[in-house]
């Protein structure tokens, strides 16, 4: 019986990530997998049954951890605007942590690699959110809105500012750092447009 | 994500959709393979045989059969 070495596996995919971020998917091989992650082909072999397999499960396992990270400490129950600081301050940490893993995601946008991410996490978040959403509209704090409409202005000033920090300049040129200062005001004016 | 107890991993010449087609029908036939896959992106053309009843000589031995080359690949 082979013992399933996490070490390995975690250096197989750490390498995987890094190298699809930094050359592109189609640049992914199995040998330099291999090379960079200091095992032999055949290891990576014995985990994954080829370069699709390993791609399709390493998508699902950073969505998910994504998705976890994100709703650390998260309540269904919380208050709307509560719960969305909560989520913002989560997301933001993770993007800072992960940028490899965001440049990931990035090179995944085109690809069959990215349905399966994003069906993964759409099935982890659909019931906490939907909880949330639910008890929010029924305590007359935000009016029925679809999922699409909500993650629009939930999240996307959150992540034009994580994309000016990770560029280190702001649309206009400027320097830019992102400080919680400045992610609170965005996150004030986002709340005003999503209260009632 | 378990370890099935017996992973077999090869290197082959199986390099071509026309060439997968040959080794097919044997693989297949096999009750005793529970799974097999050829990575042909690889430039390996790597083997992997899922059985916990085949030895690595006695695949190299379908496969050579066939008329393809096929070796363990070193770990």
């Amino acid at each position: 019986m082979r013992v399933r070495d996490e070490s390995k596996i975690q250096a197989i995919t750490a390498k995987a990530i890094e190298m699809v971020a930094n050359d592109g998917l189609e640049n992914l091989g199995i040998n330099r997998l291999a090379k960079a992650a200091g095992v032999s082909p055949a290891t990576i072999y014995i985990y994954y049954k080829d370069k699709d397999d390993l791609l399709t499960r390493i998508s699902e396992e950073e969505g998910l951890k994504m998705c976890y990270s994100s709703l650390d400490g998260f309540d269904p129950e919380m208050r709307f605007a509560e719960g969305l600081w909560i989520q913002w301050k989560n997301r933001a940490k993770y993007s800072m942590n992960n940028y490899q893993a965001a440049q990931f995601f990035d090179q995944l946008r085109n690809s069959p690699y990215k349905e399966t991410m994003l069906r993964s996490v759409a099935d982890a978040f659909r019931k906490p959110i939907t909880i949330y959403l639910t008890n929010a509209f029924n305590r007359g704090e935000i009016n029925q809105m679809s999922m699409e409409v909500y993650w629009s202005i939930a999240f996307a000033p959150l992540y034009s500012l994580i994309r000016f920090h990770h560029d280190k300049h702001n649309i206009g040129g400027d320097p830019f750092t992102l400080t919680e200062d400045v992610m609170k005001q965005t996150f004030d004016y986002v709340i005003k447009a999503l209260l009632k | 994500m378990e370890i099935p107890a017996h992973i077999l991993i090869f290197k082959t010449n199986i390099a071509t959709p026309h060439d997968l087609q040959k080794v097919k029908p044997v693989l297949d036939t096999q009750q005793q393979i529970i799974q097999w896959t050829i990575d042909q992106t690889d430039v390996d053309c790597v083997l992997r045989v899922v059985s916990h009843h085949f030895s690595y000589n006695s695949i190299i031995h379908l496969i050579t059969e066939t008329g393809y080359a096929c070796m363990e690949l070193p770990d």
